[in-house]
């Protein structure tokens, strides 16, 4: 039996790799500019700065996280004929932690992107300040700072205590992914348990297993520890950015190059004034309205004075009634003309 | 404990060989597959702003419909969700009923967009849009179909300006952002919004994938790519995943300042059931859209979950309210199969007795 599984481990094995290999060739063989079908993103930083064959080595994470996936459940499941570890709690959690991995690869992968870029941007500064022979220099923040490099150095501490504190506060967040893996684990247990359960293929208890961890996963996501480091993570990350760019931009303007304050500046100011033309088209436009709807208004009065001067025109003349007070001829020339002096 | 776990060694070695095989053989097929188009429903430009184009989709048949009918998209990913492709498309089945149907593309914003408010894509970008439409039809007022974050909008917009809008159908909108099942509601809640543009800017498209990918890890970023392999021998379901995935990730960044003040605004402090919310000068009162609303929601909604919907009934104006619950997911309710025979016709009837 020993040797039956071992020999099933070797030609797993060589699948697995034969399978490996062959999507990297696949996509190593595509033409840069070609789009892939797996494109991941990462946390703010540009894909595009990578090279190709980690971005891509990177977005195929997913199917190697899987193939180490099927490898440890067929590896379980060839030493669970042998050993029977169901009739043992002890041994059936031994067979379910080493499902543990995966979890983390996936999870911490798509986490590791996204710190992959502030931790290569980090590389990148320390290894250009080392460069311009500064890194040797570096103050602790614990150090009093003086002389005409002063400043400098109080920025350096502000930026060095905040990737410290960046460090401190990612490692809560990795903890709270491993609870995730136990507890998620501890779930897949639960459901193995049930009366009845049966598991017929890898394939039936990979989803099985990614029910759990996302069950596990929504709990601890959804729950107030989860929300305060997330937040917090989120905001030392941002506090390092923002110092790295402050550095940046004192550097440029020593250059004498624009930096992106000034670009803000510019494109919050040139915002306000598109606002304020709007706005100013808008009171033209509603004046104008005004302006027509005067002159409808007045044009309307016209019509109906104009229909009225019509209907006294044509209306027949009546003959002076016996002893009545008819106006004379000369005073309805006075009433016709005082009708157009109003047109005017 | 009896053992639930039926596999001896051969099994599993034959089901990593079928794997193996599945994936061997359907390489060839996605090689030379390249991008795959959607948005295939001819259509027509009919007012432009900066970034923003108004289109105006065309079916095979003249409208029926005297009214049209707006789509205000969200401004995260792109509307092109609901004309992913000819058998996948609301526009198409809102068209095929008889609708006349107009969209707005926000466009992908960037540094000359960072200083963008909500006043500005509220009460500036979608009041010309719906002008535009007006003027088009000489018509007072118009129908308005808001998705998502674009539902807000359109809640926001008809309270602002109830006017301009006849009938207003809302899809799987957010209204009650504190729901306690909402997700990313309760990631944002410790977040410093202000640090966070101060320090971006423009929110890159690829940090917003980041976050929506989080939501489920395994299933988006691993689960997916592993069901991939049994559709890699189908050229035709294959060419619909990778739309589906051009789409996914086709995504804008996202202004700075309306990004800050969504967030604060919105997700942080709950202002549009608050009463207190405010969009440039002009408050904004759900208690003003009395206009007929028509509220659909994804049952299975994971970002954003039917209470946050139907807290929408509480909190508008109008007495002619009806709300549809669609059985699926937040994607689902546009592309699926079910989503195509049901979503349009409801939207259609709902419309035409309010005509």
């Amino acid at each position: 039996m020993p040797d039956q599984a071992n020999d099933f481990m070797k030609d797993y094995q060589a699948f697995a790799q034969q399978s490996w290999d062959a999507w990297m060739r696949y996509l190593q063989q595509q033409q840069p500019g070609q789009p892939n079908p797996f494109g991941m993103g990462m946390m703010g930083m540009g894909a595009a700065a990578m090279p190709q064959e980690d971005l891509l080595t990177r977005s195929l994470a997913s199917l190697k996280a899987y193939g180490n996936w099927l490898q440890q459940a067929a590896t379980g499941a060839a030493l669970g004929q042998q050993t029977h570890p169901w009739q043992q709690p002890a041994a059936m959690q031994s067979f379910l932690s080493a499902f543990t991995q995966p979890f983390q690869q996936t999870v911490a992968g798509i986490d590791s992107a996204s710190a992959f870029g502030m931790e290569h941007q980090w590389q990148s500064w320390l290894q250009a300040m080392q460069q311009a022979g500064m890194a040797a220099g570096m103050p602790t923040s614990q150090v009093a700072t003086f002389g005409i490099t002063r400043e400098f150095q109080l920025d350096q501490q502000a930026l060095q205590a905040a990737m410290q504190e960046y460090t401190q506060i990612s490692a809560r967040y990795q903890a709270l992914l491993q609870k995730v893996n136990a507890q998620g684990i501890s779930k897949l247990q639960e459901m193995l348990g049930q009366p009845g359960k049966q598991v017929e293929s890898l394939k039936a208890m990979y989803d099985l297993w990614v029910d759990a961890m996302e069950d596990a996963y929504a709990e601890m996501a959804l729950s107030q520890e989860y929300r305060d480091v997330f937040g917090a993570l989120v905001n030392a990350q941002m506090q390092v950015r923002k110092l790295q760019q402050q550095h940046t931009e004192q550097m440029c303007r020593e250059l004498g190059i624009p930096t992106r304050s000034e670009v803000n500046s510019l494109g919050k100011r040139v915002q306000q004034l598109r606002r304020e033309l709007k706005e100013r088209g808008q009171v033209e436009a509603t004046t104008d309205t005004s302006l027509v709807d005067t002159l409808h208004a007045e044009i309307a009065t016209l019509k109906r004075e104009l229909a009225a001067s019509k209907a006294a025109k044509v209306h027949p003349i009546e003959r002076p009634a016996k002893g009545g007070n008819s106006k004379t001829p000369s005073q309805r020339t006075k009433a016709t003309r005082s009708a157009a002096g109003k047109r005017k | 404990m009896q053992n639930p776990f039926h596999i001896d060694p051969q099994q599993a070695f034959n089901e990593i060989a079928v794997f193996q095989r599945k994936l061997a053989a359907g390489l060839q097929n996605l090689r030379g597959l390249g991008e795959q188009d959607y948005a295939n429903t001819p259509r027509e430009a009919v007012y432009r702003e900066d970034k923003l184009t108004v289109w105006h989709m065309k079916g095979n048949h003249k409208p029926t419909a005297r009214v049209p009918v707006l789509v205000v998209y969200a401004l995260v990913n792109t509307v092109w969700m609901t004309d992913l492709q000819e058998d996948r498309s609301l526009v198409r089945n809102l068209l095929e009923q008889g609708e006349d149907v107009y969209l707005i593309d926000w466009g992908y914003p960037d540094g000359a967009d960072r200083w963008l408010t909500l006043d500005d894509y509220l009460n500036g970008y979608l009041d010309r849009a719906v002008d535009a439409v007006r003027q088009h039809h000489d018509l007072d007022a118009i129908n308005l179909l808001g998705i998502c974050q674009g539902g807000t909008f359109s809640l926001c917009y008809t309270a602002m300006h109830p006017e301009k809008v006849k009938n207003l159908v809302t899809m799987v909108t957010p209204v009650d952002f504190r729901t306690p099942d909402n997700m990313l509601s309760h990631w944002v809640q410790s977040m410093d919004v202000d640090l966070f543009v101060d320090t971006l800017g423009n929110i890159p498209a690829e940090l917003m994938n980041w976050v929506y990918l989080m939501l489920k890890p395994l299933r988006l970023n691993q689960q997916k790519y592993v069901s991939l392999v049994d559709i890699l021998d189908n050229p035709q379901e294959l060419k619909n995943f990778l739309r589906m995935e051009r789409w996914i990730f086709d995504s804008p960044d996202q202004a700075g300042e309306a990004f800050r003040e969504f967030i604060k605004e919105f997700f942080q402090q709950n202002k549009l059931i608050q009463g207190d919310l405010q969009i440039g000068k002009q408050p904004v009162d759900l208690g003003m859209v009395t206009q007929p609303v028509l509220n659909i929601y994804a049952t299975q909604d994971h970002l954003v979950p039917p209470d946050a919907s139907r807290a929408l009934q509480r909190h508008v104006g109008t007495t002619d309210y009806t709300e549809v619950a669609f059985k699926g997911g937040h994607i689902g309710i546009y592309v699926s199969g079910r989503a195509q025979r049901e979503v349009a016709p409801a939207i259609h009837q709902w419309l035409r007795s309010r005509s």
